[in-house]
């Protein structure tokens, strides 16, 4: 991707942000009191005020993208095999939102032994044995500080509870 | 309270074990973080944050500038070792630092990094101590108009952390911005975003914005290509830094750090600035001038003179006003937040003894940085050799425990792996994060201050004009505004193809 095609991505998606705050996020989900006199003090200012400011940077970056000149000269690297790292992306989007979803079942420290060995296997370790034991003892020793040295109140679940 | 008795206060809550212990475990941690590549002094920071929560608010911090002084010295060893430094302020170090270990010279440009990066941490923490009282007790006389002018000008930090676009950095922190307004309103207590959810009530949790910022988008990097860390290291080579190198190299040290101190307490320049002002004032300067650039001593000492010499000084603007520097004070400054600590001028009143209790920290912190950089350079290899594809899941483990103890809140692990998406995306589109993560804790802080303000005056706008004070930020932030555009624009011209 170019920095041209990057400013006019950039420039459409704050234009759309902007015009979706102002004609629908902020009416809709931004409550104001009644009795508010003046609007620099009514919650809707603040709001209003920077989604403008959003699309008057959408329009910069538009313009910007209006002025560069094209260039062959990309800006993120790009992967072996985008299909293959698409899958991938799509893997950790599916470890993130099983995480989310186990945390409370198994609590914390069987999930996160869980996500280590998935996220480990998805980026293809060369160390499968080192990133199982790792899984197994940086979550525990993890466990160990916050539970017992910070008081902080691990999520245990519902099934193998810890000490 | 006189200086002695504010001096004593301060001895007496750090002249124990646990507060050393936590400021040399703390440099140890930043050194490692900051000397593998991709890892980055602020990651460590944001990482090392959670663990400060069991502990007593002076061992915490301390911790925390422990990792940040060892990050921004660990950063310049994979600089000089493998070209590819381990923070933006290592970018200088490589000129002379990398040519150098290519002649078989890399444990002589290691010692010259450590040493001149001990001298100038010193200076600049010595800095610190002079002006931050100072400038606290003149903030005593601020008020919300006062706070809002200090925190607009503030808000140019912008123009020196966006990269390279300038539109890019504000859109990051309008996104910023908008995201800090989620949560009930500040004057009437009325919904912004929340809905209906008791979650979003409070805002959305810093801790989880910034973790979901700084490192998940590197977990996600890796998982889009998970060999691209692969490189090559160096060996340290037989030669070693002298007395002699150290002495000739004095000057440009000296000079660097006093450059290190002026752009470190301006909020926003940042250490990579700084670090190539050092190195070219070091260069026209130098009798070896035409050596630079191909493997000269003096370069290194310059470079990494200019970025530690931001280290202290960066902290000025964050004890005495309460505003973040850069990035890493930005996440300091939550850390204070977290153990209910508010810096800015009435901490010098109220936690005096927090105050100097940091100063003697960060004088002892030089000594040890000499100490853990100097074992440091020699296991450097060995740290190196942590694989990344091990490193990377146990960064996200500890992210979610870290996030999740802070509010013992399921909701915020969510929030920070919607943070991480977030962040990866700005990161394929060359949006930078730290505009947003800037943005974010000083957006509530404009908006109370302006409304507060607006309630003082019965919304007459002349009240944030109203005295020296705020007219000298006001006048600071047009300035600033047209020293932006004029950059960028001369940018341009040199840019655009005849």
């Amino acid at each position: 991707m170019t920095a041209k095609t990057i400013h006019l991505r950039l420039g459409l998606l704050a234009c759309a942000i902007s015009l979706f705050l102002i004609f629908f996020a902020i009416p809709y989900w931004v409550s104001s009191p009644s009795n508010v006199g003046k609007v620099v003090l009514s919650p809707l200012f603040w709001p209003y005020t920077i989604s403008a400011l959003t699309g008057l940077v959408g329009i910069l970056l538009f313009i910007e993208w209006w002025r560069t000149p094209p260039t062959d000269e990309r800006i993120n690297e790009p992967s072996d095999d985008t299909r293959t790292a698409m899958l991938r992306l799509l893997g950790m989007a599916v470890i993130m939102v099983l995480t989310m979803m186990l945390l409370p079942v198994l609590g914390m420290v069987w999930t996160c032994m869980l996500s280590f060995i998935s996220t480990a296997f998805l980026v293809r370790t060369r160390h499968p044995v080192t990133a199982v034991i790792c899984a197994v003892v940086i979550p525990l020793l993890l466990y160990v500080f916050f539970a017992h040295v910070a008081g902080v109140a691990i999520p245990q679940g519902d099934f193998v509870r810890l000490p | 309270m006189s200086m002695i008795d504010s001096l004593l206060a301060g001895l007496s809550l750090v002249s124990n074990v646990y507060a050393f212990l936590a400021l040399f475990g703390g440099i140890i941690i930043g050194v490692i973080g900051g000397a593998i590549p991709g890892m980055s002094a602020t990651m460590a920071v944001a990482l090392t944050l959670p663990f400060t929560f069991a502990l007593q608010p002076i061992t915490g911090i301390l911790l925390l500038l422990g990792v940040y002084k060892g990050g921004i010295f660990g950063g310049s060893i994979p600089a000089i070792l493998i070209k590819t430094p381990g923070t933006p302020a290592s970018s200088a170090t490589i000129l002379d630092g990398y040519p150098l270990a290519e002649k078989g010279e890399a444990g002589r440009a290691l010692g010259m990094a450590l040493w001149a990066s001990c001298t100038a941490d010193l200076i600049s923490n010595l800095a610190l101590i002079l002006f931050a009282g100072w400038l606290a007790s003149f903030a005593l006389s601020f008020g919300p108009p006062e706070f809002f002018a200090l925190i607009l000008f503030s808000l140019t930090i912008i123009a020196g952390v966006s990269g390279d676009s300038l539109l890019r950095g504000a859109l990051s922190a309008l996104m910023g911005l908008l995201l800090a307004t989620i949560g009930l309103d500040l004057v009437y207590g009325t919904n912004r975003f929340t809905f209906g959810s008791p979650n979003m009530m409070g805002g959305l949790n810093f801790i989880a914005v910034l973790i979901g910022l700084f490192a998940i988008p590197e977990i996600i990097a890796m998982v889009w290509n998970p060999t691209a860390h692969i490189g090559k290291t160096r060996k340290l080579g037989k030669n070693w830094v002298t007395f002699e190198d150290y002495k000739n190299s004095f000057k440009s040290i000296v000079r660097g750090s006093f450059i290190g101190v002026f752009l470190g307490s301006i909020p926003g320049i940042g250490a990579a600035p700084s670090a190539f002002l050092s190195y070219s004032e070091a260069r026209r300067k130098s009798p070896n001038k035409k050596n630079f650039g191909k493997g000269e001593i003096e370069g290194v000492a310059a470079a990494e003179a200019g970025n530690n010499g931001v280290a202290g000084a960066t902290l000025i603007p964050l004890l005495a006003l309460g505003v973040p520097g850069d990035v890493i004070t930005a996440i300091i400054l939550g850390a204070f937040m977290i153990h209910g600590l508010q810096p800015g001028p009435m901490m010098f009143v109220l936690n005096v003894d927090i105050i100097y209790g940091l100063f003697i920290g960060l004088i002892v912190s030089s000594i040890f940085l000499f100490l853990v950089g100097s074992v440091a350079i020699r296991g450097f290899k060995y740290v190196a050799d942590v694989p990344k594809r091990i490193l990377i899941p146990g960064v996200l483990v500890l992210c979610i425990f870290g996030v999740f103890a802070v509010n013992n809140n399921i909701f915020d692990v969510g929030v920070m792996f919607a943070m991480g998406w977030l962040g990866y995306f700005m990161m394929r589109n060359s949006i930078p994060a730290a505009p947003f993560l800037i943005a974010f804790i000083l957006g509530p802080l404009l908006e109370d201050n302006f409304r507060q303000s607006m309630l003082m005056s019965g919304t007459d706008f002349t009240i944030l004009f109203r005295g020296p004070i705020t007219w000298f930020f006001w006048a600071a932030t047009i300035i600033t505004i047209i020293a932006i555009v004029r950059s960028t624009i001369a940018g341009r011209v040199k840019t655009t193809p005849q």
